[in-house]
């Protein structure tokens, strides 16, 4: 594991510029990116004019933030499927207990946040401390949080706060403040992971809990965590959601645990852990939301489209799976 | 999701103590009520949006104007096939007599009901086209006239067009037939002046409003020029009509299907916005009732309606103020349809306001 420059800068805090060279997963997803722009200035140019990005791109901010809390959670090679549920029970509780009135919307995010923080130490108990497998632990919170769901909203849509929809739904200087929110939870993503001593523990405890147990860290704790920051993440994907879509639905986040998923791996995380990559993970965001922007503005059957979005993971996967296989042979020669 | 049972259970017994209360006064039987007693059961293949619990309490409204059925019950397959299917096995186990479906996962659910029906049920599915044929499969299906509703919208285009002009067309997933069927109808009344802007057959939202309003910006985006946009689902469009107002233009006129806060939208900005025209369609909550009067008709022995096809009335036209002018309620939640028969504070107490 020292011979491997990749993982060189989880062995102290200090930061090692190296990892930023070696971070392939964002070359590949720039260069991805810049190239789906081009073909889409070529080809489809609407999908690329000011009205349609400023349409599309609070969902690319969406997706951006429930892929770096799905991030942390893979980073230490677990899965979070309770994602559909966190997301959906945050939009329902900022919708319905203001129901339209401003002056109930703090007090509604401070309770979307507390349930969060519970359903991710739930996750975390079951997955870092009872040791459940992490895809049935979380697909069980996640009914659990869908139960909270039908609770809170018996499963009916609600219009939201003209606040909310001002925050969510508003821009600042011609930016959709929903990217500013992606951009800003991107930036102290990536400080506490790279720059701050708990983050370079948890970096190396996903890429081998082993060793930093054996090191003396606290494995279970850093696990447990994952899913608490990740269903704060998801909480607040749902609440901007509450204010971006006028009406949301109470089933708002099923629609986002593949894409979740997408992201972490065109961004180039690991399913087995380790490294986390949080602003691929936001440009592979921006990337999967474009994608869909292309294939809509080409006027393609649906069918059509939706092989589009698979290609291009495949592609995605593809790139990765062959560059593990490089390494890992590069690895053993050593 | 066991958690939710308790909560669908506690809202089918609400809705069916609300209806009982709403028509107590009304003494008189209906003549789809027969002597005979019955259980009835209404299946839902999804119940979680606001239409369907307007929808499921004007179920349990119809179903309490007879006395001779002794038993209501309620489930919800939660979008879910495999439920609905247990959902349809289980009810016809107990021995209910009979079973209204909404068969969302259509021929998918035509096994679970042909057992159902072999084995004694009443079985009506309705709205959702399910395939089998009746007498074989179930006893009777129960259409909504998915067509009319095109031909209302395409009639009402050439009123406001009559040169010509550019649609755009949204529907819910992708092949589903309530589009297709209103696609038809419309291509029956408007000829070659008026094209579709939006990928063959329609533009697919999925009914949702986010994904809605995804599509909305692309197809703007990209046609410079739409005069009116038809979708059978008026209110998810209502959070995504805000998106003209990046491209500086006007929300175009809109044929769709009607709700409350749809209205109140319409109320709100047609002074911005001059070019946008509103007519709708009832967004057919009373289709289930004629399901539920054929379903105890035939377990009660009672004498079946005229009718077995559901045709929405045309509802508002902002235009000439018939039927009605477009109507908002601020009083009363957004997710209610006024065009339902069922009573408005039914209607917000269904939907849980």
């Amino acid at each position: 594991m020292l011979d491997n420059p990749g993982t060189a800068t989880m062995q102290g805090a200090a930061p090692d510029w190296r990892s930023v060279r070696l971070a392939r997963g964002f070359v590949t997803v720039v260069v991805s990116t810049v190239a789906l722009l081009v073909l889409c200035w070529a080809v489809a140019p609407s999908a690329v004019s000011a009205g349609a990005l400023a349409g599309s791109l609070p969902f690319a901010a969406i997706i951006a933030i429930v892929g770096l809390g799905q991030m942390l959670v893979v980073q230490q090679g677990g899965f979070d499927l309770s994602l559909a549920g966190g997301v959906s029970l945050a939009v329902v509780i900022t919708t319905h207990l203001p129901s339209g009135n401003d002056a109930a919307l703090p007090s509604a995010i401070l309770l979307a946040l507390a349930f969060a923080t519970v359903a991710g130490v739930a996750n975390g108990i079951l997955v870092g401390v009872m040791r459940l497998n992490a895809i049935i632990a979380t697909i069980g919170i996640n009914a659990v949080l869908y139960g909270a769901v039908f609770a809170v909203s018996g499963g009916v849509p609600r219009i939201t706060t003209p606040l909310m929809s001002a925050i969510a739904g508003g821009k600042t200087a011609g930016i959709p403040n929903s990217v500013l929110f992606a951009l800003a939870l991107m930036l102290l993503v990536s400080f506490v992971l790279k720059k701050t001593v708990v983050g370079r523990r948890f970096e190396a405890i996903g890429a081998n809990p082993a060793a930093a147990h054996a090191a003396g860290l606290r494995v279970r704790l850093h696990q447990t965590m994952a899913y608490v920051y990740a269903q704060l993440l998801y909480c607040v994907a749902g609440i901007l959601i509450s204010g971006i879509t006028r009406e949301p639905t109470a089933f708002q986040g099923d629609s986002l645990l593949l894409p979740s998923v997408a992201v972490v791996v065109l961004a180039g995380t690991s399913l087995l852990g380790g490294r986390g990559y949080p602003i691929s993970t936001v440009v592979a965001a921006f990337f999967l939301n474009q994608l869909s922007q292309f294939a809509l503005a080409v006027g393609v059957p649906f069918s059509a489209q939706t092989i589009i979005q698979a290609l291009a993971l495949v592609c995605g996967i593809g790139v990765y799976s062959v560059r593990w296989k490089r390494s890992a042979r590069t690895r053993a020669s050593k | 999701m066991s958690m939710a049972k308790p909560m669908k259970a506690a809202l089918a017994a609400f809705a069916l103590t609300t209806a009982v209360g709403a028509t107590a006064a009304m003494a008189e039987t209906p003549s789809w009520c027969g002597p005979n007693e019955a259980s009835l059961a209404l299946l839902d293949g999804f119940g979680g949006n606001s239409w369907r619990l307007v929808t499921t309490a004007s179920g349990a409204e119809e179903a309490a104007k007879c006395p001779t059925i002794t038993q209501y019950e309620y489930a919800d397959g939660q979008g879910n096939t495999q439920k609905a299917i247990s959902d349809i096995n289980s009810m016809a186990a107990r021995g209910i007599n009979a079973l209204v479906v909404f068969g969302d996962a259509g021929p998918a659910v035509l096994p679970a009901l042909t057992n159902a029906h072999r084995s004694g049920a009443v079985v009506v599915p309705y709205r959702v086209d399910v395939g089998g044929a009746e007498g074989e499969n179930y006893a009777k299906f129960i259409g909504s006239s998915f067509v009319e509703d095109g031909k209302s919208w395409g009639n009402w285009i050439k009123e406001i067009l009559p040169e010509g002009g550019n649609i755009l067309f949204l529907s819910g997933p992708a092949g589903n037939s309530q589009g297709l069927d209103e696609l038809k109808g419309m291509k029956e009344v408007l000829d070659d002046k008026y094209v579709f802007v939006n990928p063959e057959p329609f533009a697919v939202t999925n009914w949702d409003p986010a994904l809605t309003q995804q599509v909305l910006s692309a197809e703007i985006a990209k046609n410079d020029k739409i005069d009116v946009i038809v979708s059978d689902f008026g209110p998810s469009l209502v959070g995504a009509l805000p998106v003209f107002k990046e491209y500086g233009r006007s929300i175009p006129a809109l044929a769709t299907s009607d709700g409350n806060s749809l209205a109140c939208f319409w109320e709100q900005n047609k002074d911005a916005n001059p070019d946008f025209k509103l007519f709708t369609v009832a967004t057919g909550n009373d289709n289930v009732r004629l399901a539920v009067q054929w379903a105890v008709a035939l377990a009660t022995g009672g004498t079946p309606p005229a009718d077995n096809i559901f045709k929405a009335p045309v509802y508002e036209n902002s235009v000439t103020g018939q039927p009605n002018p477009v109507t908002c309620r601020p009083d009363l939640p957004g997710a209610i349809y006024l065009s339902a028969e069922l009573a408005d504070d039914a209607q917000a107490k269904a939907v849980g306001q």
